[in-house]
C-alpha cells in the first residue's frame, strides 16, 4: 500500500500541503483550520450553555413559590425568551454543527480540511457577535414573547425586539454558510473509494443536517428580517390591525425551525450511531437504513411545521394532513431507534461514559419522540399546547436527545482532540447528576401538564388551588434541575483537569475503525500526510481495517483499551517536498 | 489539419492544473448552493406576498377609504425587456470570452452593465410613480410586500452590476484565461439568476 504512496502522491493534487500557519493570531483567533474553528465553537457555546442554563435556573427558582418567587412578570417573560433563544441558536446549533461537525466531519471523510476555510472561519466570527447582539438586548429591557418572538406580542419588544432579530438573522447567516461549506466539503472531498454507502454515519447525519441548515435557515432569515423591518420601518408585514397577517409569521417561522430540531438531533443521531458500534464491538444494524431515515427525517422535516400551529386557527382540512405527516416522522425515527437496539443486542458492551450517554440517550429519546407522537395528534394538541407537557415533551428530546448526544461525543473525541483521555470517574459521576437531573426536572412537567399548568406564567397561583400537588412537583423539579448543573459543573471541571493530568490516549483509545482513530491525537494541522484509500464500511469489527496509504502503523483489528502511540511522522513540509 | 488558430485555442483550452480542477469543482458547487439559498429567501418573501394578498378582503387593499391603484404593467413589461436583454448580452458576453475574442466581451460585458443599470433607473422611476399613487412601503401590505421584494431584487441587480464592473477588470488585468475563467462563470450564472426571480416576480406584480 504504501509503495503506491510516490506516484499517487504526484498525481493527487490535494496532496500539496501548504506550511504551518505562524503567530498567535492566524494560528488561534483567525484560525482557518476546521479543527481549531471546531475548538472555537466549543469554548464560546459551552460558555453560552452557562448562561442560558442559569437563565433556566433562575425560571426554576421563581416557580419555587406558586406566586413567583424572586422577579417580576416581566423580567420572568425576559428569562424565558433568552433560555430559549440562546440555547436554541447559540449553543445547541453551534455545538452539534459547528463544534462536533467541524472537528470531526474532515477528518471522518480524510479531507485536509472544509472546502471553504475562510467561509468557515467567518461562519465562526459572526456567532459571537450575534451572541453580543442577542445579550444587548437585555439592556434595552430584553424580548418578551418567547423564543418565537411571535407578532403581534413581540412588536410591542421595540428596540430589544429589534436586536433579537438582528442577531438571528446574523446567526442565521452562519449557520446557512456553514451548510453550504459541509455539503460541499462531504459531496466533493471524500477520500478516494469513500462512496456514498461507504461513509461514516456521522458524516451521514452532518450531510442531512448541512442541507436543511443550508435550505430553511435562509427563511428563518427572511421572517426575522420582515419582522425587523416592521419594527424599525413600520412595515405591515404581520400586523393584523393594518392588513398584516400574525399567522403568516408562524408559518414563516416553523417552516425553518422545526426543521430546526433536526438540525440538532441528526449530528446527535449521527454521535449514537458513531458511539454504539464502538463499544457494543459489533458492527452497526441496518447502515443503509440508518442512513436513508436520516435523509428521510430531513426531507420529511420540512412538510410537518404546521404542527406547531394546531391552535391558531389553520384549517382543519389542513392539520389532518400534517398530523398525518408529523406521525410518518416516526417511522424513520423508529428505524434508527430499532437499529441501535439490534446493534447492542448480542454485543460485547463497555460501559464507557460516551455508551452511558448513548445509553441514556436511547431511553430519555425515545420517551421524548413518544410523548411528541401524543402530540402530534390533533385533539390531544389542542388540549396540550400551552402547557407544560409540551415544555417536557420538548426538553426529553432537547436535553435528554441533542445534548446527552453532544455530551457522548465529549468524552469519545476529547482524546482525539486533546490526546489525553478525560478522567471516566468524573465523567460518570456528571453523567448520573445529568440523567438524574433530567428525568427528575421534566419527568413531572408531563403530569402537571396533563392536569393544565400552563407553559410561560410566571406564577401558577390559580392552578396551584385547582391542583394542590403543583408546589410539590414544582420545587421537586426545582431540586433536580440543580443536578443537571452540577453535572455541566463536573464536565468543565473534568474538561479542564483532563487537559493536563489526564491518561495519555494514543492513536486509538477505544478500538473504534473511522479514520480520524488512524492519525496521531491531536492530529496534525494537515490531518492526512497521505490522503487515505478506503475499500469498505468502518463498522465490521470482525474485518482488517478496510483503510490503505495510512500515515500510521495501526492495529488491524483494533482493539478496546489499548495504548498506541503514533509512530513518529516526519514532517512533511518543508524544502524536501 | 488544424489552423494555427485552433491549435492556439486549444492549447489556451488544455493549460488546465489539476489543483484548478479540483477549486473550480468545489466554488463552482459552493456558488450554485449559494444561489439556491438565495432563492429561498426570495421564495419566502414571495409566499409572505401571496399569503398576505391571498387572504385580504380585497386587493388592492383600502387605505382611508381609498382603494390603490394596481402597477403599470406595460412599463415594467418594457423594463422587463431591458432586464431580460442584458442576460443576452452577458451570455454572449461568456461566449466571447471562452472563444478568446476579448474586443467583443468587453463590448458585450459593457452592454450589459448599462442594461443593469438602465434597468435600475427605470425601477427607481416606477417607485416614484407607485409612491405618488399612495402606494407606501409602511402604508399598506401591498407596498410592504411590492417594495420588499423589487427592493430586494433591485439590490441584487445593484451588487450583480458591482460585481460585473470588478469581473471585467480583473479581466483587464489578465486574472482569467482561457480555460479558467471561474469568476466570470459565476457571474454569469449570478446574472441569470436575477433574471430567473425577475420572471417570477413580474408575474406575480404586474400579471396576477
Amino acid at each position: 500500500m504504501h509503495a503506491g504512496t510516490a506516484t499517487h502522491d504526484t498525481h493527487d493534487a490535494s496532496s500539496h500541503i501548504h506550511p504551518p500557519p505562524e503567530g498567535f493570531i492566524a494560528k488561534y483567533v483567525f484560525s482557518l483550520d476546521h479543527k481549531v474553528i471546531g475548538f472555537q465553537y466549543f469554548f464560546t457555546g459551552v460558555f453560552i450553555l452557562m448562561i442560558a442554563g442559569s437563565f433556566a435556573e433562575l425560571i426554576r427558582i421563581q416557580l419555587v413559590d406558586p406566586n413567583g418567587a424572586i422577579m417580576s412578570h416581566s423580567v420572568y417573560n425576559s428569562m424565558f425568551t433568552m433560555h430559549g433563544t440562546a440555547m436554541v441558536w447559540l449553543v445547541l446549533i453551534p455545538l452539534v454543527t459547528g463544534a462536533i461537525g467541524n472537528f470531526v466531519m474532515p477528518l471522518q471523510i480524510g479531507a485536509r480540511d472544509v472546502a471553504f476555510p475562510w467561509l468557515n472561519m467567518i461562519s465562526f466570527w459572526i456567532f459571537p457577535v450575534a451572541a453580543v447582539i442577542l445579550f444587548s438586548s437585555l439592556l434595552f429591557g430584553s424580548p418578551h414573547a418567547g423564543w418565537t418572538e411571535y407578532p403581534p406580542v413581540s412588536l410591542q419588544d421595540g428596540t430589544a425586539g429589534a436586536l433579537w432579530c438582528m442577531a438571528i438573522f446574523v446567526i442565521g447567516i452562519s449557520s446557512t454558510m456553514t451548510g453550504l461549506n459541509f455539503m460541499v466539503t462531504i459531496i466533493k472531498m471524500r477520500a478516494p473509494g469513500m462512496t456514498w454507502t461507504r461513509m461514516p454515519l456521522f458524516v451521514w447525519a452532518t450531510f442531512a443536517t448541512a442541507l436543511m441548515n443550508m435550505i430553511a435557515t435562509v427563511a428563518l432569515s427572511a421572517a426575522v428580517g420582515a419582522l425587523f423591518l416592521e419594527h424599525v420601518f413600520n412595515v405591515p408585514f404581520f400586523d393584523p390591525s393594518r392588513g398584516g397577517s400574525a399567522v403568516l409569521f408562524q408559518h414563516m417561522f416553523w417552516f425553518y425551525s422545526h426543521p430546526a430540531v433536526y438540525i440538532f438531533i441528526l449530528p446527535a443521531f449521527g454521535i449514537i450511531s458513531e458511539v454504539l458500534p464502538t463499544f457494543a464491538r459489533k458492527p452497526i444494524f441496518g447502515y443503509k437504513m440508518i442512513a436513508f431515515s436520516s435523509m428521510a427525517i430531513a426531507i420529511l422535516g420540512f412538510t410537518v411545521w404546521m404542527h406547531h400551529m394546531f391552535p391558531s386557527g389553520v384549517a382543519p382540512w389542513l392539520q389532518i394532513p400534517f398530523m398525518i405527516l408529523t406521525l410518518a416522522i416516526g417511522i424513520p425515527t423508529g428505524i434508527k431507534i430499532f437499529s441501535w437496539i439490534a446493534t447492542l443486542w448480542g454485543g460485547r458492551i463497555h460501559y464507557t461514559t460516551s455508551m452511558l450517554y448513548a445509553l441514556g440517550f436511547l431511553i430519555a429519546f425515545t420517551f421524548g419522540g413518544i410523548t411528541g407522537v401524543i402530540l402530534a395528534s390533533v385533539p390531544v394538541d389542542l388540549h396540550m399546547h400551552g402547557t407544560y407537557f409540551v415544555v417536557g415533551h420538548f426538553h426529553y428530546v432537547v436535553a435528554g436527545g441533542a445534548v446527552m448526544g453532544f455530551f457522548a461525543a465529549i468524552p469519545y473525541w476529547y482524546p482525539k482532540a486533546t490526546g489525553r483521555l478525560m478522567s471516566e470517574k468524573l465523567a460518570k459521576l456528571g453523567f448520573w447528576l445529568f440523567f438524574i437531573g433530567l428525568n427528575g426536572t421534566f419527568l413531572p412537567m408531563h403530569w402537571l401538564g396533563m392536569e393544565g399548568m400552563p407553559r410561560r406564567y410566571a406564577s401558577y397561583a390559580y392552578f396551584a388551588k385547582a391542583f394542590p400537588d403543583a408546589v410539590f412537583w414544582n420545587r421537586f423539579e426545582t431540586v433536580f434541575s440543580f443536578f443537571m448543573v452540577a453535572s455541566v459543573g463536573v464536565m468543565v471541571f473534568n474538561l479542564v483537569w483532563s487537559l493536563k493530568h489526564g491518561k495519555p490516549a494514543g492513536i486509538n483509545p477505544w478500538g473504534a475503525r473511522t479514520l480520524e482513530w488512524t492519525i496521531s491525537s491531536p492530529p496534525p494541522y494537515y490531518n492526512f500526510k497521505h490522503i487515505p484509500e478506503v475499500y469498505d464500511r468502518p463498522y465490521n469489527f470482525d474485518k482488517p481495517l478496510p483503510y490503505g496509504n495510512l500515515d500510521n502503523v495501526v492495529d488491524v483489528y483494533p482493539k478496546f483499551g489499548e495504548i498506541v502511540m503514533p509512530s513518529p511522522v516526519p514532517e512533511p513540509v518543508g524544502a524536501g517536498h | 489539419m488544424k489552423s494555427i488558430e485552433m491549435q492556439a485555442v486549444e492549447a489556451r483550452y488544455n493549460d488546465v492544473d489539476a489543483v484548478y480542477h479540483e477549486t473550480r469543482d468545489l466554488r463552482l458547487l459552493g456558488f450554485v448552493f449559494f444561489l439556491i439559498s438565495d432563492c429561498i429567501l426570495f421564495s419566502s418573501f414571495i409566499f409572505a406576498y401571496v399569503y398576505l394578498r391571498t387572504s385580504a378582503p380585497t386587493w388592492p387593499p383600502f387605505v382611508d377609504g381609498h382603494q390603490l391603484p394596481w402597477f403599470d404593467t406595460s412599463y415594467a413589461a418594457l423594463n422587463s425587456v431591458v432586464l431580460f436583454g442584458s442576460g443576452v448580452t452577458m451570455h454572449y458576453a461568456l461566449e466571447n470570452w471562452k472563444h478568446l475574442n476579448r474586443q467583443a466581451f468587453y463590448a458585450w460585458l459593457v452592454a450589459t452593465i448599462i442594461l443593469g443599470l438602465a434597468f435600475l433607473g427605470g425601477q427607481a422611476h416606477e417607485w416614484t410613480g407607485v409612491l405618488q399613487a399612495g402606494v407606501t412601503w409602511p402604508g399598506s401590505t401591498m407596498g410592504a410586500s411590492f417594495f420588499t421584494l423589487t427592493g430586494l431584487h433591485g439590490f441584487h441587480v445593484f451588487i450583480g452590476v458591482c460585481y460585473l464592473t470588478i469581473l471585467g477588470i480583473q479581466a483587464h488585468k489578465g486574472v482569467y484565461t482561457g480555460s479558467k475563467y471561474f469568476g466570470l462563470t459565476a457571474g454569469t450564472l449570478y446574472w441569470h439568476f436575477v433574471d430567473v426571480i425577475w420572471v417570477a416576480l413580474f408575474f406575480l406584480f404586474y400579471l396576477w
